[in-house]
């Protein structure tokens, strides 16, 4: 298997995600599946505290995360070596309901392949250790939204 | 004396009031003893020093650690992407 020649898309945008340009670049001839997962913001919250959201603000530590990303895509390949492209963007900026935030792509030949749990492995790790941060903006005020996953050394 | 650069995000720059400082330290000073010096001189960040995530040229690091000099540390809440 020629791992150096699958492509690994990482990056920190201001711009929309463009689904099918990035399926494009991570789609080889060997490719037949690929795993999405994207997040969007979401205006009206039910599960728990509801409350609704005017928009979501997101800002970054940049260079760190997009380092941090690169090392998702080297643990999903390390777990999954089947995995041939993988795509994680992450938007930033004032985002308003909706609009997609975040995407997690893998490709492989096939489905049944462990694609899906890449996927989910991506955005579950990039929730940990990539740095950045929205702050949630309703009716009633502004607030900082905090994870509360705290990483180990060699993280 | 090491020289090093701070940055903060989030709740944190919110509570330094500035993005970003620089500063002198002691040559071995570990990050414990930093947030510490923090909490002193910032009393508005001091009750943060106690969750804060702190890097050291973009790793994560560890109370034990020590500060090298020209580092870029930057210190945040745990992370909320996606």
């Amino acid at each position: 298997m020629q791992t150096s020649n699958f492509p690994t898309i990482y990056s920190i945008t201001e711009s929309e995600i463009d689904l099918n340009d990035l399926l494009a670049k991570i789609t080889l001839t060997s490719t037949g599946a690929a795993a999405i997962f994207t997040g969007m913001v979401r205006g009206v919250t039910s599960r728990g505290e509801a409350h609704e959201t005017e928009y979501l603000e997101y800002e970054s530590y940049i260079p760190m995360a997009e380092a941090k990303m690169k090392q998702v895509a080297d643990e999903i390949r390390e777990k999954w070596p089947i995995v041939e492209g993988i795509a994680i963007v992450q938007r930033i900026g004032k985002l308003y309901p909706k609009t997609p935030t975040v995407l997690i792509a893998c490709t492989a030949a096939h489905r049944n392949t462990g694609v899906f749990d890449a996927a989910r492995y991506g955005i579950d790790r990039l929730k940990e250790i990539v740095p950045v941060w929205k702050k949630e903006v309703g009716p009633d005020g502004q607030e900082w939204v905090e994870g509360d996953y705290i990483p180990k050394p060699g993280e | 004396m090491n020289h090093i650069k701070l940055l903060f995000f989030a709740t944190i720059r919110d509570r330094a009031g500035t993005k970003s400082m620089e500063m002198d330290i002691p040559a071995d000073m570990t990050i414990l003893q930093l947030k510490e010096k923090l909490g002193i001189d910032h009393p508005n960040l001091k009750e943060s020093m106690k969750s804060v995530l702190v890097t050291i040229n973009r790793e994560y690091a560890f109370d034990e650690a020590v500060v090298p000099s020209n580092a870029e540390i930057a210190l945040f809440p745990p992370v909320s992407g996606g």
